[in-house]
């Protein structure tokens, strides 16, 4: 396998919580919020990479991490084989050239007063990697093209309003492409789309792996899209990856407790498939609340005496699979997080 | 519901360009006032030419000269010093126009620079600068005003700094708040992961998103400045050097205008300041009204929801439900307002509901399924009107009630469980109590204890809890508020429960959690559901039967399993053609191309025919009508026409 | 700690830091401005000797300004530390003007008279104003919504002083109402009751005045923030309920619209402030504007310093108790 491009290694990150009164008037410093936990994981070119957790699982944490927007606390972030935190600025701002990132919300992410080609323009600007007009026009075209906005001229110099959903993303999806990244970090990138616009998304998404060698690294909750688009999968609960591996392997016999909670709760497109979900009963915790022992014992319809006590590491669950449960409990799986 | 008018109205202008600023202008206020301050402008700049005397030459006053009533060489009559009042008046306008400006710039300045710095920046930098400005909100400014220029000497320098100085911090929390908004737009987090810096950041996306509404709030502090100034100089703090309104009206009252009679030194003054202060104030809140528009309407207008003429036909012969049918619908129509007339957002719309089962309303954003469900409770947005059809319900037709019977039917007999549930409880009353003001409004005898008993009972069934019973809404989870509105809607036990998009917005887990829960106390309480959804997958899990709705009509109606095996619609077959299903992976999905149609660009004939890869010569032409296809299937496509063999 | 109590004690401790910053603002002030009028007062020629000299002692007038760091001497014994220990004790020092009267009892007394002016007159507003406000905007786009905007916007446009000069001519020459003062100068009064009536026909038209004024700003802030709440979703919750429109505004609009309300009463207290001073320079009556005025007039700067104090605490204690309302009105505030 080729040189991953993104490397997360041991990464932690911590935020200050809330202080009470009486912290404050005892002088005492805030109690830190675990938001990421010992995260590790790979993502290597041409590879979608997908995280899927609820809100509050730390996915959004992680996306931060990869674009150099947020330190990690303790552990290392590479990209492209350096190590992000010993770069100077200058390095560090031309490293992130090649990490670009697609949001949630094509009505929201595109600034209303800015035409398509202002837009797709603007990475291209802010970073100065092009010298002329021409050229920056050229590459707007091409990412345009690229992004499947075609006929690029019908489209260079309407505003945002002027477009769907589903083209509001594709602009998005070029001023990303114009930099020509190596990874593409994309956060829910079809959830606010009508249904019959996702797939095109999708596939776009998927070719730009496929045919430009581009690691994308996509954040969602919907586990059908994951097995339909997705190299591999890391499954996230309250900061912690619980099962990582081949995206089809990990959801055709999930390993982990929640994964195969998370698994039946799909919803299939197929009344004769009907099947009793097996749905937790509860919440998610507050990442500032923490259950000691395994994190989701507290919710584990299988949980036993060990769980409240051991934190389990990611066990080996099958080739490149691993899972954090107690029940799978063998030998560690590989700490080397680039195979 | 500001989902549906999103997803009904044609879409907003954009908030960019010149075309705001005409809007604004294009207002009957706008157009006023900024007509007033145009001729005060004009006044001002041509003083010496429009005026009869010059007020700043000395002259010499004999007694008689004294409050001369208006005559052919007065028009205005004098002053108290004998001069003329009209000169006065005319010259006076230049020392408000040039304190109002001069004042107002100051304060935008100052407020806006502070305000953005204090909004963008955060952090230590941005508590002090709002703390120092939450300081100059507190202190009154008339005061700091009074003691300065008093001390530091009436000059009109002193005085516009003084007003300028002191008013700043309004704009300052005005465009600090405005800033902090534009913050966290995802355009700007989108800036930021590109790697743009803060100058970048704030140059092309806060500033200009920031300095529309800076400049209106700019007219407006005109407004203020002018009259701070002509306070001032009527409690005796003016510039003795200058001739201001305010000084007339000073030096008039107190030197005996009111005694003498002289009405002319007084009125005009003060209509004066009146002419410019209320120009600035009808052009910047006409300005204001152009950037930050308001919905027009609201949800308790008078109700002209209904405009479906008398039936003239027995209900059992018009409407052929079978006796198992709850709620019978038949050629819904519904429209909204828009400038360009009438728009159609559900067209001829009919199916039956049957007691016990559940229906699934699927179809893509703006087909209209929210529209309709909110239209069979008569609880249309504001603009939106029912133009045809009737929703028979027992006896009766939902369409034909007066507004005290539909008062009783809903929410007794029919109820709704709306998207949002944060903003669908109110905030500043407990849960609990909203529950059971349900149950009192229906259930006149039950009394204060029984309703609120039966509400903690309806908590504690959803899995809330009856503890949280006191608790505000901004209390919950999203998954809680979301239990707590099926609570308010069964708490009368109604026939039929509506729930538009219950479970969008939450955790997978959590959706599942709610769709178990909804199905379990629908099969207790023997109701019928609607369960409208844009999730395939959810509709194959829960539904008895599925209508499908394209482009505010229903383009298919079947059973489930019959509708996801055999689909027969072209949109249905392509809409499950680009759903993903996590049994079949290496599916390859493919998407529809185009996106659904606009209310406002409504295609003729099919409403599906630019996207349907089958449309052929028929369908941009005609309207196709639902084909009856045995065993309640139903389809409009002229594919499927029987005849057609 | 409770959030509710959180939230108190942060509004309290605000409050009080803003109330300690005006008073040292104030020293500094009337110090820092041209002509320093603490030293030019101890020189005012209208001050008896004794006056002077006790002038010069009370406020260590010889002393440093701010900390004394001469040898020996205590740090605090500075001009600076006297003013606060003479405004703890509630001296406020001698009027120039008025022949050694303590500025105190001047405001005292002034302080009295605008409230009697005042608080009728607010209230009268809030409830006029949220009343024609909410009605304004139930009825949006009919004929008294267009009418009662327009009065507002034109009302607010008012100068206050102007206004009020308008009533006193139309009070007087059509109402037969006086035009000056508390009370009809030299009247002997038979009884408690007939005195009041008396005051209350002085009091009559400036409290008009300032009622109008206050009116129009209320009825706007109201119909704008009635719109607001009538166009959210729990109005739409509530008449799926099948809530009467009149249930609905009493148990679900009135209070989320107040949340606006009370914040802009609060912000605009200033204006409130500003209608006094004008409204009682126009009648004459003897609060504390009017002190002011004639403070101003007569360069008197202890009572301009005193009634500057009252007027600065005055609205910052009712800036705080609008905190209070609003934490009782919205519990999302005082959620931690």
């Amino acid at each position: 396998m080729a040189e991953p491009v993104a490397v997360v290694r041991d990464v932690e990150v911590a935020f200050a919580g809330r202080r009470s009164l009486l912290d404050v008037l005892r002088f005492r410093p805030a109690p830190p919020i675990r938001a990421v936990d010992s995260v590790s994981f790979a993502v290597a070119p041409g590879e979608v990479l997908a995280i899927v957790g609820e809100s509050g699982s730390g996915k959004t944490t992680t996306a931060n991490l990869l674009l150099g927007l947020l330190p990690p606390s303790a552990g290392h972030v590479e990209l492209d084989g350096r190590d992000v935190a010993r770069l100077g600025r200058r390095e560090l701002a031309r490293l992130r050239r090649s990490v670009q990132m697609i949001f949630q919300d094509p009505y929201e992410s595109l600034n209303p007063r800015m035409r398509v080609a202002d837009v797709v323009a603007e990475p291209l600007r802010v970073h100065r990697v092009l010298g002329s007009d021409a050229e920056v026009r050229e590459r707007v075209r091409e990412a345009l093209g690229e992004a499947g906005m075609t006929p690029v001229d019908a489209y260079l110099h309407r505003l945002p309003f002027e477009l769907s959903g589903g083209q509001r993303q594709r602009v998005a999806i070029a001023a990303a492409l114009a930099l020509r990244p190596k990874l593409l970090v994309a956060d829910e990138p079809v959830s606010m789309l009508d249904v019959s616009i996702r797939a095109d998304i999708l596939n776009l998404l998927r070719a730009l792996a496929d045919e430009h060698d581009i690691a994308v690294v996509m954040i969602t909750h919907d586990l059908s899209t994951v097995a339909a688009y997705a190299d591999r999968i890391a499954v996230m609960y309250l900061g912690r990856i619980v099962e990582q591996g081949e995206a089809r392997a990990v959801l055709s016999d999930p390993q982990h407790p929640y994964t195969r909670a998370l698994r039946s709760v799909v919803p299939v497109p197929d009344p004769a498939a009907r099947r009793v979900p097996q749905v937790l009963s509860g919440e998610m915790p507050d990442p500032s609340r923490i259950p000691s022992g395994c994190r989701f014992h507290p919710r584990c319809p299988l949980a036993f005496d060990r769980c409240r006590v051991e934190d389990p590491p990611l066990f080996e669950a099958g080739p490149g699979h691993a899972a954090a449960c107690l029940l799978v409990e063998g030998a560690p799986a590989a700490k080397d997080v680039r195979d | 519901m500001t989902a549906v008018v999103q997803a009904t109205a044609p879409p907003t202008a954009p908030i960019a360009g010149t075309r705001r600023w005409r809007a604004a202008l294009r207002r009957p206020m706008g157009l006023i006032g900024g007509g007033m301050l145009l001729v005060a402008v004009l006044t001002a700049i041509a003083a010496p030419l429009l005026a009869p005397y010059d007020p700043y030459a000395p002259v010499r006053v004999t007694i008689f000269d004294i409050f001369q009533a208006p005559s052919a060489a007065h028009p205005l009559g004098t002053d108290d010093g004998g001069k003329d009042v009209l000169s006065s008046l005319i010259y006076g306008a230049r020392v408000s126009l040039i304190v109002g400006f001069s004042a107002a710039t100051i304060t935008t300045v100052v407020g806006g620079l502070i305000g953005i710095v204090a909004g963008y920046r955060g952090g230590r930098i941005g508590i002090g600068l709002m703390s120092i400005t939450d300081f100059f909100l507190v202190i009154p400014e008339i005061a700091l005003q009074i003691v300065i220029v008093a001390i530091a000497g009436q000059s009109l320098v002193n005085i516009i700094l003084v007003i300028g100085l002191l008013g700043w911090a309004t704009t300052a929390r005005l465009v600090r708040s405005q800033t902090l908004s534009v913050r966290e737009r995802k355009f700007v987090h989108r800036a930021r992961a590109i790697g743009a810096r803060d100058a970048h950041i704030l140059r092309r996306h806060v500033v200009p998103a920031v300095l529309p509404l800076m400049i209106a709030n700019t007219v407006l502090v005109i407004s203020l400045a002018i009259l701070s100034e002509s306070t001032l100089a009527f409690i005796g703090l003016g510039d003795p050097t200058v001739i201001s309104w305010g000084q007339m009206l000073n030096f008039a009252f107190n030197r005996g205008a009111i005694s003498a009679g002289a009405w002319w030194a007084l009125i005009p003054p003060g209509l004066a300041i009146v002419w410019v202060v209320l120009g600035t104030t009808l052009l910047g809140t006409a300005l204001e009204d152009a950037l930050n528009p308001r919905l027009k309407r609201h949800h308790l207008e008078k109700d002209r929801s209904v405009a479906v003429p008398r039936s003239r036909l027995p209900l059992e012969r018009h409407v052929g439900g079978t006796p198992s049918t709850v709620l019978a619908v038949r050629d819904l129509a519904i429209e909204f307002d828009s400038p360009s007339g009438p728009l159609r957002a559900v067209d001829g719309v009919s199916f039956d509901l049957r007691r016990g089962e559940t229906l699934g309303l699927v179809g893509e954003s703006g087909c209209g399924k929210t529209t309709t469900i909110l239209g069979l409770l008569r609880l249309l947005p504001p603009g939106g009107r029912i133009v045809g059809g009737s929703v028979r319900y027992g006896d009766d037709d939902l369409l034909q009630l007066d507004s005290a019977e539909m008062r009783e039917v809903r929410w007794s007999r029919l109820s709704l469980v709306f998207q949002g549930a944060m903003n669908a409880l109110n905030p500043v009353r407990p849960v609990g109590d909203q529950v059971a003001e349900a149950i009192r409004v229906h259930e006149r005898g039950i009394g204060r204890r029984g309703a609120s008993r039966r509400a903690g009972e309806l908590l504690e069934r959803v899995g809330i809890g009856r503890g949280r019973y006191g608790d505000y809404p901004h209390t919950y989870s999203g998954g809680m508020r979301q239990r707590a509105m099926i609570a308010l809607a069964l708490a009368c036990r109604p026939d039929v429960v509506m729930a538009d998009e219950p479970t969008t917005a939450l955790d997978v887990m959590i959706q599942a959690q709610i769709l178990e829960l909804l199905a379990e106390l629908g099969r207790e309480m023997g109701m019928s559901v609607i369960l409208v959804t844009h999730d395939l997958g959810v509709v194959a899990q829960t539904c008895d039967r599925v209508v499908v709705m394209y482009g505010g009509r229903v383009a298919e109606e079947a059973d489930a399993a019959r509708l996801f095996a055999d689909p027969q619609h072209p949109y249905t077959q392509r809409l499950l053609a680009s759903f993903p299903d996590i049994a079949h992976p290496e599916r390859r999905l493919q998407g529809i191309p185009g996106s659904p149609p606009r209310l406002d660009d409504m295609p003729t004939g099919c409403p599906f025919h630019p996207r349907c890869p089958l449309a052929f010569e028929r369908c941009p032409t005609e309207v196709p009508p639902p084909f009856d296809l045995g065993d309640g299937r139903r389809a409009a496509c002229f594919l499927v026409e029987p005849d057609r063999g | 700690m409770s959030g509710r109590g959180r939230y108190l004690l942060g509004k309290a401790a605000w409050a009080a830091v803003v109330v300690f910053v005006v008073i040292s603002f104030n020293f500094f002030l009337f110090r820092v401005l041209p002509g320093d009028p603490a030293k030019a007062g101890a020189r005012d020629p209208r001050l008896s000797p004794a006056s002077i000299v006790a002038l010069t002692e009370r406020f260590g007038l010889d002393k440093p300004v701010f900390l004394n760091l001469e040898d020996g001497a205590s740090p605090f014994d500075s001009q600076y530390f006297a003013y606060l220990g003479a405004l703890s004790r509630g001296d406020l020092g001698m009027s120039y003007a008025f022949r050694d009267e303590p500025v105190a009892d001047l405001l005292g007394e002034a302080l009295v008279n605008t409230i009697w002016l005042i608080l009728p007159a607010q209230v009268l507003a809030i409830l006029f104003g949220t009343a024609l406000g909410l009605l304004a905007a139930w009825r949006r786009g009919t004929a008294l919504d267009v009418v009662s905007l327009t009065v507002s916007l034109f009302l607010w446009s008012l100068p206050t002083f102007f206004l009020a000069i308008l009533l006193l001519v139309f009070g007087s020459s059509y109402l037969d109402l006086p035009t000056a003062g508390k009370v009809t100068i030299g009247a002997q009064y038979a009884s408690f009751w007939e005195e009041l009536g008396d005051i209350l026909r002085h009091l009559a038209m400036p409290t008009l005045a300032f009622t109008l004024v206050l009116l129009g700003e209320y009825m706007l802030i109201m119909r704008s923030s009635v719109l607001d709440v009538f166009s959210e979703d729990y109005i739409l919750t509530a008449k799926a309920k099948g809530l009467s429109t009149f249930r609905i505004i009493r148990d679900h609009a009135v209070r989320n619209a107040m949340l606006p309300m009370v914040t802009l009463i609060a912000l605009n207290l200033a204006f409130t402030v500003s209608g006094a001073i004008q409204v009682e320079q126009v009648f004459s009556w003897p609060g504390i504007g009017d002190l002011t005025v004639e403070a101003i007039s007569q360069r008197d700067y202890p009572v301009l310093q005193g009634a500057f104090i009252l007027i600065a605490v005055a609205v910052v204690i009712a800036n705080f108790v609008a905190d209070l309302v609003y934490g009782w009105l919205d519990p999302r505030v005082t959620h931690a």
